[in-house]
């Protein structure tokens, strides 16, 4: 009997018996639900002090490089203040000519003209400042790892390692470790985004160069080339659309850290100030600010997004620089009359508006605004967090959760479960004995011995024994470093929210996939969600919904749910001609198509979907510890404001390790089913 | 082929295998099996692939060598090993007597841009550079000063028939076009050795048709050595000086076309030429009994060597007695019976 099941059978078998005895023996060993604090090794000290000690030994060096970058910081920052802005005006809209001709330059008129009104033209152009700085640096450290990888075949493979789990490390966690090497400055958000941003070019720039048809390269060794004519003659160039995706995505990821790493203050850039007023509760001057963040993130990706396309039309070269002769002509007839860029701020008028408006909302629908939110809070989302038997109280649900409640509700899940063994499907009946446990116990609160198995019969049956053990090994150390609470609490979190990003995410992709209609609407929206930094989608809802856990977890939707939407559209819509043509030609009717056919073959891109939707769910989860969550992305930043590198790293070490393992869960599991269509 | 002709390409003993460990696997099965089929074998039971196995062969100055065989059969490996795009595993390469396996990476680039060209199937054409950039690639990696490079780029473009093209980018020509930039490409280092490998397989009938024509064309002017590949055995037999025929890595049969046709060494070389119209390939001379004391009847149909069995069937087709067979000279150097000519053409029918 045993030996005729699958892997993901005996897994949920065994995740099932334990979870069983834990609940069992709750009573009689505590320790088997909570895990007892003596048994936590102090290895957020050690990791503190070792890498403490490392920081310090280079901390001289890391400061010499403070200083001396310091410098090109400095003229960027002071070229870009001083300049005039009708030069730089001309600059943007040359380059919106250059790369996308009128309706480009058009995009980047009105993009600027709001920044000049904005009255923060300033600190914009310091947030651009050190982009400017930082993005070339980042291109050529990802250009060099890139390349030297392909060069090096045996590097291969740990760059490719060591670039996911850089993807997966929180944002927040690289501030830590910088800031107490580099000290208080403009410094750390300037290698903070290097550091951040490189990734994405190396990726791009080792794609590229091994996805060139072989014969393109060997061609270019039957002319007799060197390697190196080879390289810089042939590879790089016939890879240059693909490179040209890793600017694209290099400069939207230092912009994004830019205005991230603002949390440490000290530049008066404009993700400063989003912060400050924020906090105060401006939200006028807040969604201002970002507004002006946001206008730079489209011009940016739009245009360096022109420059990977595969054929790029040509503009006329003259224009452009017409229209930069002009800035310079008017900068300088004007010099010295233009004011100050801050007095400009015509729409000051407008964020009053938007304040008093936004008010008379809050206060006009205060009431069901209240109660979607209490909804939501009292029964979904406490009690998935600390479970059916602590979150149903009389004060929220009218009435008070007693054991006989449990049992009934045990009851009802052994009778679902003894039923669908019994017709034959025995691993779904399992996995209704384990979904109504964690309901009962609350995600926050499983019991780890569960957890740990739970997760490993995952990686087992994703990807077999050796990604199980690795996954178990990773989480006995978030166990071991007294972080597992705080883990829980972010995978709950992050559950939830990617959960309810799949359903409805799942839902928009398939409306857009049936009608073309809706993804005409659906897709700008899912664009610019994806161009937004990730601070911005702080500010609305935050508007509306003030500090909390919820809010955190819309935040989390609203930009993890981009990727559910896209990958499952995609997916639907392009199952083969001959597969729809031999369905219709077997009389299959349009949602017959869809779910016999379509959603099969979609599966294994959809499950990348939700992949990328739970790395995006991390990410934000992190950026959310600003408007209020508990957890580990709280822990990081305050590891931040105390500059406790331990913490800080620990803590982000916990993130990336629930974040790596979900992927590669995922990951095997779309695989498995890659594999089972012969894909 | 004229026997004092000197040997361009040599390959002795040459084998190229795949998998996870090639060298040692294949020392160890060389070492233990007497026979390359059972080494080959061995190999393949250790989970590696031998692509080319044991291949021998030499190609003479000017041949043209065609290697034909089913995908997969190991083609593209071996004229890989031959222009040392792939190392070798085992074996020797003789180019002009020179083992290229051993031969340093210096040498070998001064090899490719003083002696070796290669067309590809997919044409491997730059995306980035213009036609005649294309072209004169190979010549800028020798530091070539521009304006001397495209003079002689512009040059190749016309003798391929692309003259008007040359600022084109490659996407913006028909495959047709696209191979012959190829083409031009590797001739423009005047090479000595050409390696085609299934140049025309990727173009549409018509089109290859017309480009062997002028395939033709070009290396009676050149005369060059050249190594090509094809799975086509109509193109094989228009083309081919020999036919290399290769199943699973291994070659099993070297010959003329005439040979091929008429006498396949087993099945899957009876296969390739089952359709093929062997009258119209076989040339006379295969056929024909020579040697002292030809006994030949009194009607002399005018019969030469070089003519194909269709032809000359359509001479002596009413005639009983054996007829004499004239060389180039015009003297008698052999004699064909119509007979058998008949039955050589029905024996794969029956
Ligand atoms: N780089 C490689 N690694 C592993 N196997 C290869 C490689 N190149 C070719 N092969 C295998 O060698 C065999 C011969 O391939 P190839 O020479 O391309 O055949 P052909 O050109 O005749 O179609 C095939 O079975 C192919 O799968
Ligand atoms: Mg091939």
């Amino acid at each position: 009997m045993i030996a005729s099941m699958t892997t993901g059978t005996k897994a949920a078998a065994l995740a099932v018996i334990v979870g069983a005895l834990c609940l069992l023996l709750e009573g009689a060993a505590p320790w088997l639900s909570t895990y007892p604090a003596t048994w936590v090794l102090p290895l957020t000290d050690w990791v503190g002090s070792v890498v403490g000690g490392f920081l310090a030994v280079v901390k001289p060096f890391a400061r010499l490089f403070s200083d001396f970058m310091s410098y090109p910081m400095d003229w960027a920052k002071i070229g870009l203040n001083a300049a005039p802005w009708p030069l730089l005006l001309g600059i943007v809209l040359a380059l919106g000519w250059r790369t996308g001709g009128w309706p480009m330059l058009l995009m980047a008129a009105i993009g600027m003209a709001l920044v000049l009104v904005s009255g923060y033209w300033e600190q914009g152009m310091n947030t651009l400042a050190l982009v400017a700085v930082s993005v070339p640096l980042a291109l050529l450290i990802g250009a060099g790892i890139g390349i030297l990888a392909n060069e090096i075949p045996r590097l291969r493979e740990p760059v490719q390692m060591v670039l996911d789990v850089m993807q997966t490390v929180p944002t927040f966690a690289y501030l830590t470790p910088l800031l107490v090497l580099f000290g208080f400055g403009p410094v750390v958000g300037l290698v903070a985004s290097a550091i951040y941003a490189a990734p994405p070019m190396a990726r791009n720039v080792l794609l590229g160069l091994q996805r060139i048809e072989p014969e393109i390269k060997e061609a270019a060794i039957m002319a007799g080339g060197t390697r190196r004519q080879q390289l810089f003659q042939v590879e790089l160039p016939a890879a240059m659309t693909q490179i040209m995706v890793g600017v694209n995505q290099c400069l939207m990821a230092a912009l994004s850290m830019v205005i991230i790493a603002a949390v440490i203050g000290g530049f008066n850039d404009i993700g400063w100030e989003v912060l400050l007023t924020m906090r105060k509760g401006w939200f006028g001057q807040s969604l201002m600010a970002g507004m002006v963040i946001v206008i730079f993130a489209i011009l940016i990706d739009r245009m360096s997004g022109m420059l990977a396309q595969e054929r790029k039309p040509q503009f006329d070269r003259r224009i452009s620089w017409g229209l930069v002769v002009l800035g310079a002509v008017i900068g300088v007839a004007t010099l010295g009359k233009l004011g100050n860029t801050a007095d400009y701020a015509m729409l000051e008028p407008v964020t009053k508006q938007v304040d008093a408006g936004l008010t008379a909302f809050t206060t006009a629908n205060a009431e069901w605004l209240t109660s979607f939110k209490n909804n939501a809070l009292f029964y979904v989302l406490l009690p998935l967090r600390i479970g059916l038997d602590q979150a149903v109280l009389p004060f929220t649900w009218g009435f008070m959760w007693t054991p006989q409640m449990s049992l009934g509700l045990f009851g009802l899940a052994a009778l679902l479960a003894v039923g669908l063994m019994a017709s034959g499907r025995v691993l779904a009946g399992l996995v209704v004995l384990i979904l109504f446990g964690i309901l009962e116990t609350g995600v926050s609160q499983l019991p780890w011995p569960f957890a740990l198995v739970a997760a490993g019969g995952l990686a087992w049956s994703a990807g077999g024994r050796k990604l199980a053990i690795l996954i178990v090994a990773l989480l006995a150390s978030i166990l071991l470093a007294g972080l597992w609470e705080r883990a829980l609490l972010s995978l709950y979190l992050s559950g939830v929210s990617v959960f309810a990003c799949a359903l409805i995410g799942g839902l928009i992709g398939l409306l857009s996939a049936v009608f073309p209609m809706v993804w005409k609407v659906v897709r700008p929206i899912c664009d610019m969600l994806q161009t937004i930094p990730l601070f911005v989608f702080l500010i609305p809802i935050l508007m509306v919904f003030q500090i909390g856990e919820f809010s955190a977890f819309l935040a989390i939707i609203a930009y993890a749910i981009v990727p559910m939407i896209r990958y499952t559209r995609q997916g639907l819509v392009e199952t083969p001609d001959e597969m729809i043509e031999g369905a219709i030609a077997s009389g299959a009717t349009k949602w017959q198509m869809l779910f016999h056919i379509r959603a099969p073959y979609a599966a294994p891109t959809i499950l990348l979907g939700l992949n990328q939707t739970i790395l995006y769910a991390f990410a934000m989860l992190v950026i959310a510890a600003l408007i209020g969550t508990t957890g580990l992305g709280q822990s990081i930043y305050l590891a931040l404001n105390q500059a406790d590198v331990g913490l800080g790293l620990s803590a982000g070490a916990a993130m990336a390790i629930l974040a790596f393992g979900a992927d590669r869960i995922v990951q095997g599991f779309a695989e498995g089913r890659r594999r089972a269509l012969g894909l | 082929m004229s026997s004092e002709k000197k040997n361009a390409i040599t390959c002795q003993n040459v084998w190229q295998v795949f998998g996870p460990d090639p060298d040692q696997a294949l020392k160890a099965a060389l070492d233990q099996h007497e026979t390359a089929d059972e080494a080959a074998a061995a190999l393949r039971a250790s989970g590696h692939i031998p692509a080319v196995q044991d291949a021998n062969f030499q190609v003479k100055e000017g041949e043209l060598f065609v290697i034909m065989g089913l995908s997969g059969s190991g083609k593209s490996t071996l004229i890989r090993c031959i222009s040392h795009l792939l190392h070798a595993t085992h074996g020797k390469i003789l180019i002009d007597d020179e083992n290229i396996v051993s031969a340093s990476e210096k040498r070998l680039i001064e090899l490719r841009r003083n002696k070796l060209g290669m067309v590809f199937q997919h044409f491997g054409l730059f995306p980035h550079m213009t036609v005649v950039d294309n072209v004169a690639y190979p010549l800028r990696v020798q530091g070539m000063r521009k304006s001397e490079r495209l003079a002689k780029a512009r040059e190749v473009i016309e003798l391929v028939g692309l003259k008007g093209r040359e600022d084109y980018f490659p996407r913006e020509l028909s495959g047709g076009q696209r191979q012959r930039v190829g083409i031009a490409r590797s001739l423009v280092a005047d090479c000595s050795v050409w390696f085609l490998d299934e140049p025309f397989s990727a173009l549409d009938p018509l089109i290859r048709r017309q480009l062997q024509d002028e395939f033709l064309q070009i290396q009676e002017k050149l005369k060059t050595t050249i190594v090509f590949i094809t799975h086509d055995i109509n193109e094989a037999l228009k083309l081919a000086d020999r036919i290399a025929i290769m199943r699973d890595g291994k070659v099993v049969q070297i010959g003329t076309p005439s040979e091929i046709v008429l006498n396949p060494v087993d099945d899957y070389v009876r296969e390739f030429s089952k359709d093929v119209a062997k009258g119209q390939h076989a040339k006379l001379h295969s056929m024909m009994q020579t040697g002292p004391g030809l006994v030949y009847g009194a009607d002399d149909p005018g019969l030469r060597t070089d003519m194909t069995i269709d032809e000359a069937l359509a001479r002596c087709m009413s005639l009983y007695e054996p007829v004499p067979v004239h060389g180039e000279d015009g003297a008698v150097v052999g004699v064909v019976n119509p007979a058998e000519l008949a039955a050589a053409l029905q024996v794969e029918h029956s």
